[in-house]
């Protein structure tokens, strides 16, 4: 059984990737693949798998003595993705919980 | 990320916070009638007497260990004395001898650190730390009561009944939730960050035609980034019971507990075996060099997600290539956090059990669960939905749009 939900998250992750490019035609896709999505949504809803503390922005913390460096390096044109490749920022590589 | 290691004998403790000083075991009694029927009034957050109704709490563990100083002080490795590592050779089922008569009362540190005399019928304490993980260096109370906890776990499980599954229907009582006090380990860090890396800021947009598509197109500005930096954390709180630590998904629910946290362990008071009395709790059994890797990578993520503050500017993201965090100095201490925990065995029909937790914050009174699913309702209703979402699309494509 946790095929079909493996199989409804790619296809949520499908549809979130070509979401930059053409949005128009998601519509269709959203429709073709309804029957997935309902079932991740009730799966999600219902066993909150993808759920865990959220430690990195639950943990009280403070910054001191912050120092910031900003260079310009240059411009770019004509780039076809909203967010820069391999952007991390907001990263999280300590949760214990694993996913399937 | 660099960090003192706790292996290395020259690194290792190099401070101790002695938490259990004046600690005995055995009875302990009511100072004002000398009862040992002693627990905790869950809605003062005191201990109370059974007999003469007396009421006083421990001291508050943050102030009596001075845990709230200055983290920036921090240097080094500190532990609490009942955050030490286990020792393999160390009994879990303890004897103790009752000072009331005299005959030998055994207490398995499994599940709590109290028992009955058979003979006398008074109840021993053992409040001493050994080596085994039964005694932490503090605990957190229950302040939520069990009627509070039960009417959040029917509510939880109420919002989703369509889908659930018929046996569990027929089976759930929320009246079986227990009160389980967990082993958790609270660690303070003191670390200098420097993050390096790239980021982009968005200039222009625009849409281009390709072919007959309209396509968007964007213009950035790409920047060298740096971020150096103190960070103090504060209460990262990591499970210490290996069968807690497993957390996949496919295997089992504790994801659940897990996402119930945080808890408001600046209120923990003083161990006293007397707040387990009528909720059992679960012995930590993983040691520092364990539980070190995952709470500096969780500190990582707390430096990762903090320094987003100062990162605004680079609305296309910043792109980290190097990230350095050098650990100054951690203090770990151990504490049993109070959880109200209703548990589910699933058998399924291929013959193996799964079992289901629906978890309360017995602080916070934050609920999360997992209720299983009737999988054949699931799949035949979500088969229509594809039918009618399949004819949807494909007139939606006839007709152009």
């Amino acid at each position: 059984m946790m095929s079909v939900v493996e199989l409804s998250a790619s296809v949520g992750q499908v549809l979130i990737a070509s979401g930059s490019s053409d949005e128009g035609g998601n519509i269709g896709l959203v429709f073709l693949a309804s029957g997935f999505i309902f079932y991740a949504v009730v799966y999600f809803m219902y066993r909150n798998v993808d759920k865990r503390h959220k430690h990195e922005s639950e943990t009280e913390s403070s910054l001191h003595n912050l120092q910031e460096r900003d260079t310009f390096v240059r411009s770019m044109t004509g780039l076809s993705n909203r967010r820069m490749n391999g952007a991390n920022e907001s990263a999280v590589r300590g949760a214990l919980r694993k996913f399937f | 990320m660099s960090a003192v290691d706790p292996n290395n004998e020259a690194d290792a403790a190099d401070q101790v916070i002695n938490t259990d000083g004046g600690a005995k075991d055995g009875l302990a009694k009511c100072e004002r009638c000398g009862a040992t029927e002693i627990s905790l009034n869950v809605a003062t957050g005191m201990l109370r007497c059974s007999f003469c109704r007396h009421e006083w709490s421990s001291e508050n563990a943050v102030e009596a260990f001075d845990l709230n100083g200055d983290i920036g002080k921090l240097v080094g490795l500190t532990v609490g004395s009942g955050s030490a590592d286990i020792l393999p050779s160390t009994e879990e089922v303890l004897t103790f001898k009752c000072s009331a008569c005299g005959a030998e009362v055994v207490i398995d540190t499994n599940h709590g650190t109290q028992a009955r005399c058979h003979w006398c019928r008074n109840k021993l304490s053992m409040n001493q730390q050994v080596a085994n993980g039964a005694v932490p260096d503090m605990i957190l109370p229950f302040k939520l009561t069990k009627e509070a906890a039960v009417a959040k776990i029917s509510a939880f499980v109420k919002k989703r009944q369509f889908f659930a599954h018929p046996k569990f229907k027929q089976e759930f009582n929320a009246e079986n939730v227990m009160g389980v006090y967990l082993p958790y380990m609270v660690v303070d860090i003191n670390a200098h960050a420097r993050l390096s890396g790239q980021g982009e800021h968005q200039t222009r947009s625009y849409t281009v035609k390709n072919g007959d598509k309209d396509e968007t197109r964007y213009d950035a500005d790409l920047y060298d980034v740096e971020r150096e930096f103190d960070i103090h954390v504060n209460d990262l709180t990591v499970e210490s019971s290996s069968a807690r630590l497993d957390q996949n998904a496919s295997q089992n629910t504790n994801n659940i507990i897990n996402a119930i946290m945080p808890f408001d362990v600046e209120n923990s008071v003083r161990y006293d075996s007397n707040y387990l009395a009528g909720f059992t709790s679960e012995r930590r059994d993983s040691n520092l060099d364990v539980l070190s890797p995952i709470a500096h990578t969780q500190a990582e993520d707390v430096v990762r997600h903090r320094v987003q503050d100062t990162l605004k500017f680079y609305d296309r993201g910043v792109r980290w290539q190097s990230e350095q965090v050098d650990v100054a100095g951690q203090r770990w201490v151990s504490a049993y956090l109070p959880v109200w925990l209703y548990s589910y065995q699933q058998k399924k029909s291929n013959g193996k059990s799964f079992l289901h937790y629906v978890a309360v914050n017995a602080r916070t009174g934050e609920t999360m669960g997992s209720v299983p699913i009737n999988q054949g309702k699931l799949l035949l209703v979500s088969g229509i939905v594809q039918v009618v979402g399949t004819i949807v699309a494909v007139v939606l494509t006839v007709v152009g749009i």
